[in-house]
């Protein structure tokens, strides 16, 4: 790899890290929230992947033949990594209350958020009306009241942006009221 | 050395204080993250002086949670928000560290300005001015995020941080607006809050 190349992978896994360790926070707060085995064992399996994302980032970072007048910009970055690592670290915490069968106390849940709530998993067809568009376009919040929080992609998680374009077989994580699930579901099947 | 405030129990129920340290901590990975891009030292300050609120936080809600448990039901119930304020302290911490590496002058590599700017979303600190047509208008009315798609996510008035402010929340002289939005009705934003431009007509 040349120098320019390593560079540009070096900030990719730095977005990459940022938007994980996010995500995570995410993800942790609704199983608390939804007192969800099954996010909160996301939550876990993100955090082996962000374990070996950051160690692949310093190493990159490391191999990469710093002049002197550069080393405190790569410091910068250095840091920016680690503070990644801490809050997926803080998400892993927060996760962890739910698979060690505490039932999270009323007082947790009216915290987290104040409204009845529910989280859905919901497949998207190839079907559907929404693949192809961005989450822009698809203006899901505005037809079913249900809020996208995590797309699956693959063995990826992606935290949905507005230009983020949906593809057949991404399975949303989404959350809202009851209602809102069925409308969701039809929206991402037909 | 750091004088350190003491911290008395306050009654305050656990539940207002864990929502006010995930908001403060949320609002503050944004700041953070804004500080080391636009190498702004303000912003980065104002992280320093939430992590410090986010610590007495921390503190109250312990105590809250030891006085709240009559039974060993109580205990394992609570124990989940005491670990949970725990991380949300963690939370603020790494937002901090951010914020340390922009006032110590550390500095990021200017590139990866770049990659993050990618992110169409922008962060800005302003104060309003006395000539902002905004003064002594309630946040609903001015309709912010309809007419130039920004949201103020926070509000420094005198020595108090109001996160998420609610849309009856009336705009005051001299108020430090946290807001985030698209880089263009980001500008808009700053010079209505200047007075430099007034309020789009309906």
């Amino acid at each position: 790899m040349s120098q320019e190349e390593t560079f540009k992978k070096i900030i990719d896994m730095l977005v990459e890290l940022k938007d994980t360790s996010e995500l995570m926070l995410d993800l942790a707060y609704s199983s608390v929230l939804f007192n969800s085995y099954e996010l909160a064992e996301e939550v876990q399996v993100l955090e082996d992947r962000m374990d070996n994302l950051h160690t692949e980032f310093e190493l990159l970072v490391l191999a990469r033949c710093i002049q002197p007048e550069e080393s405190k910009n790569f410091l910068g970055l250095i840091r920016l990594g680690i503070v990644t690592e801490k809050i997926a670290d803080a998400a892993a915490q927060i996760s962890e209350v739910v698979l060690r069968g505490l039932e999270p106390h009323p007082v947790l849940k009216l915290a987290i958020k104040q409204a009845e709530e529910t989280v859905a998993y919901v497949p998207v067809s190839k079907n559907s009306m929404l693949v192809g568009k961005s989450f822009r376009e698809a203006q899901i919040q505005e037809e079913t009241g249900m809020w996208v929080l995590a797309v699956r992609r693959g063995d990826k998680w992606i935290r949905p942006k507005p230009d983020t374009v949906i593809e057949a077989d991404d399975i949303f994580i989404a959350s809202g009221y009851a209602e809102g699930v069925e409308d969701l579901r039809k929206l991402a099947s037909t | 050395m750091v004088r350190l405030e003491k911290i008395e129990y306050k009654p305050v129920s656990v539940r207002n204080l864990l929502i006010e340290m995930k908001n403060i901590s949320e609002l503050m990975i944004d700041l953070a993250y804004s500080a080391a891009l636009f190498n702004s030292q303000l912003l980065a300050e104002e992280v320093i002086e939430l992590e410090q609120r986010v610590d007495t936080l921390a503190y109250l809600l312990d105590m809250s949670a030891m006085l709240a448990a009559r039974s060993a039901e109580d205990a394992e119930s609570l124990v989940g928000a005491s670990v949970i304020a725990a991380a949300t302290d963690k939370i603020s911490d790494a937002a901090a560290d951010i914020a340390i590496i922009v006032l110590r002058q550390i500095g990021i590599h200017p590139i990866v300005r770049e990659a993050f700017e990618k992110v169409e979303e922008r962060l800005t600190r302003v104060e309003i001015k006395s000539n902002s047509t905004m003064i002594g208008k309630r946040l609903g009315q001015l309709e912010l995020a309809a007419k130039m798609g920004v949201d103020i996510i926070a509000i420094r008035r005198d020595k108090e941080m109001i996160v998420n402010p609610k849309a009856d929340e009336v705009i005051k002289k001299g108020d430090i607006a946290i807001a985030r939005g698209a880089p263009g009705g980001i500008e808009e934003f700053e010079k209505l809050a200047e007075g430099t431009i007034h309020m789009l007509e309906d």
